[in-house]
């Protein structure tokens, strides 16, 4: 579904200097994966969150999405996929403070450019609803809970039905029980929805969750 | 359409948490958006009363005046102090076919005593032409006609406003004795009202006439300062105007007469308020110009605080587009909320000076400030914006 292909991502420093977040790695995640790319901080495996989120380039090999290169997307065409085809969540949660519970789950919805075969309101209420959010709807982000904030980071993730959810430390700023509530609830939607799910950690115990892990170290992965 | 009311609610929101910031960014736009529509409106207003000024002499009239009167640069000196006419010019002028009406005008200034207390007062002295030239109405009493002429009789008609202050009120001066300059004079009616004064143009409410043979007491040398005639409607106006040019030259040389068509004068005084009005508003610009300047400065502010949302929007799918627009969208509601301030502020302070000053607003000054104020929000809006839209995701992603 995602394959990296032998890809670097280097950053000049001075003339010449030139660091490597990341160097010739190659990654492929399958359909209906649930995987964890492990490593300590500084090994890279932020930018290559980054890299299979398409927020960024790579500075060397190529990136595919169901076998087509990534390289000879625009800026819009990729803009698009990052909307339809991948959900985000992230540590910080990354909620917009000033819109509402809904108006954040619902804020992809908006910037699709594909006709969506259902209505994004009605499904993102059923969600709300269905992950234990219900009466928070109209609450702003600042007004709920950490857990209840990253849930709500998961269901703005899912309101596209995107192929894959790529969670950067979806746990980091979680006190431990709701980090394995939120971790649970990846869980289940990848075993009954068949969502493709792959997290960034540092940690092993979330790792475990997974049922493959990819390690990276000083931007290789190993 | 719904993506465009959210974009729209989402700013609103913004403002609505930084009340104070949005006010003050807005204030530029409010100030030179107060000043272009206020002193237009004001322009506006003083072309018509001045318009109506002119239409209250009517469409079909002429004065001839001593001197060259629109030459020069407006009224020359000569209008006032050069060679007056006298009888000779008035049957001359009276043989014109296509004048129906024609009246000659003196004045006489000076102190009269009536009841309640004293004033200085002018009388213009004319024949009974003058009421239907000038377009008077009787409210009590009578007019001036032509046996009072005839028989220089010593009557006055008054304007209301002189009337009420010499006597207290109008039905009291009516038939009253009025002393000007130890001639005394009856008040045989009172002119209804015809406004104006106040600031440049002739205020007639306090103004006494009297019949020209009257006048002569005063000017021994019989002599008018102009004639006012009504021209025969069905004849062109221009060609009136050669008859009685004609007439004149018989006895004058060309530029020592002018004859005026009030419609010519209203032109000239047009042109110059014209000129005027867009200096002003030319002026009050600049303000709009540095209100643009503000908007874009709170922009730019914006942007730098805004960097982490737009990463998080453009993580979930916002295009380059998606973003420039929201921005720009931001930028213009914040220039509209100034205009639209601006304009009420405008309307209040019409409202206020309206007593005093035919100030008035009209359409086409609503919608130039708020046209004009989402132009200043796209302009000043789309440079910030294009920087929002430009941040690389990752590294907006990251901004804390």
């Amino acid at each position: 579904m995602i394959k990296l292909e032998k890809v670097t991502k280097s950053y000049k420093i001075d003339e010449e200097t030139t660091f490597y977040a990341l160097k010739e790695s190659s990654v492929e995640i399958k359909e209906k994966e649930f995987v964890s790319i492990i490593g300590p901080s500084g090994s890279g495996k932020s930018t290559l969150m980054h890299l299979i989120g398409l927020l960024d380039k790579p500075t060397g090999g190529e990136i595919f999405i169901q076998d087509r290169k990534i390289s000879h997307l625009n800026d819009d065409q990729i803009s698009s996929l990052r909307n339809e085809f991948i959900g985000f969540v992230f540590q910080q949660f990354n909620l917009i403070p000033k819109l509402t519970v809904l108006e954040n789950i619902l804020l992809p919805s908006f910037y699709a450019r594909k006709k969506l075969n259902y209505d994004p309101r009605e499904k993102a209420l059923a969600l709300i609803k269905r992950f234990g959010l219900q009466s928070k709807e109209n609450s702003y982000p600042n007004k709920i809970s950490g857990g209840q904030q990253q849930r709500v980071a998961i269901l703005r993730a899912l309101i596209m039905e995107p192929k894959l959810i790529l969670a950067d430390e979806p746990t980091g700023n979680l006190d431990s029980k709701t980090g394995r509530e939120i971790m649970e609830l990846l869980k289940t939607l990848n075993e009954k929805e068949k969502i493709t799910i792959a997290i960034i950690t540092h940690e092993i115990d979330i790792a475990a969750y997974s049922k493959r892990i990819i390690k990276i170290k000083d931007g290789k992965v190993t | 359409m719904q993506y465009f009311f959210f974009i729209i609610k989402s700013a609103f929101e913004d403002f609505r948490r930084s009340k104070l910031q949005t006010f003050l960014t807005s204030l530029g736009i409010l100030i030179g958006v107060f000043a272009v529509v206020t002193l237009t409106a004001m322009g506006l207003g003083l072309k018509k009363y001045i318009s109506d000024q002119f239409d209250a002499l009517g469409k079909n009239t002429l004065f001839v005046a001593p001197g060259k009167l629109l030459q020069s640069g407006g009224f020359g000196a000569s209008s006032l102090l050069g060679n007056r006419f006298d009888l000779k010019d008035l049957n001359r002028l009276k043989r014109v076919r296509s004048i129906t009406a024609i009246t000659p005008l003196s004045s006489k200034s000076g102190t009269a005593k009536g009841t309640k207390k004293s004033e200085f007062v002018t009388i213009f002295f004319s024949s009974e032409a003058f009421f239907d030239i000038s377009g008077f109405e009787i409210d009590k009493g009578r007019l001036l006609d032509k046996s009072d002429i005839d028989k220089r009789a010593k009557v006055l008609v008054a304007g209301p406003k002189i009337a009420e202050k010499l006597f207290g009120s109008i039905n009291e001066a009516l038939d009253k004795k009025v002393s000007i300059d130890n001639v005394s004079f009856t008040i045989i009616g009172i002119i209804k009202s015809k406004g104006g004064g106040g600031f440049g143009g002739p205020d007639y409410d306090s103004y006494f006439f009297g019949p020209y043979t009257t006048g002569f007491i005063f000017d021994p040398d019989k002599k008018f300062i102009r004639f006012a005639m009504k021209t025969d409607e069905n004849i062109n106006i221009s060609t009136v105007k050669d008859e009685v040019k004609k007439e004149m030259l018989k006895r004058y040389e060309d530029d020592e007469f002018s004859i005026v068509e009030p419609t010519e004068i209203l032109s000239i005084v047009n042109g110059i308020f014209g000129i005027m009005n867009i200096v002003l508003v030319a002026i009050a610009s600049i303000s709009l110009l540095v209100g643009g300047i503000g908007i874009m400065n709170i922009m730019y502010v914006t942007v730098s605080d805004k960097t982490k949302e737009v990463g998080i929007r453009r993580a979930i799918g916002a295009r380059k587009n998606d973003i420039l627009f929201q921005f720009i969208v931001e930028a213009v509601a914040l220039s509209i909320i100034g205009g639209a301030l601006g304009l009420g502020l405008a309307y209040l302070g019409i409202l206020f000076v309206q007593p005093f000053f035919p100030a008035y607003m009209d359409v086409t000054s609503v919608a130039l400030a708020l046209g004009v104020s989402s132009a200043i929000g796209i302009v000043f809006g789309v440079l910030p914006a294009r920087k929002a839209a430009n941040l690389e995701p990752v590294e907006a992603i990251r901004y804390e």
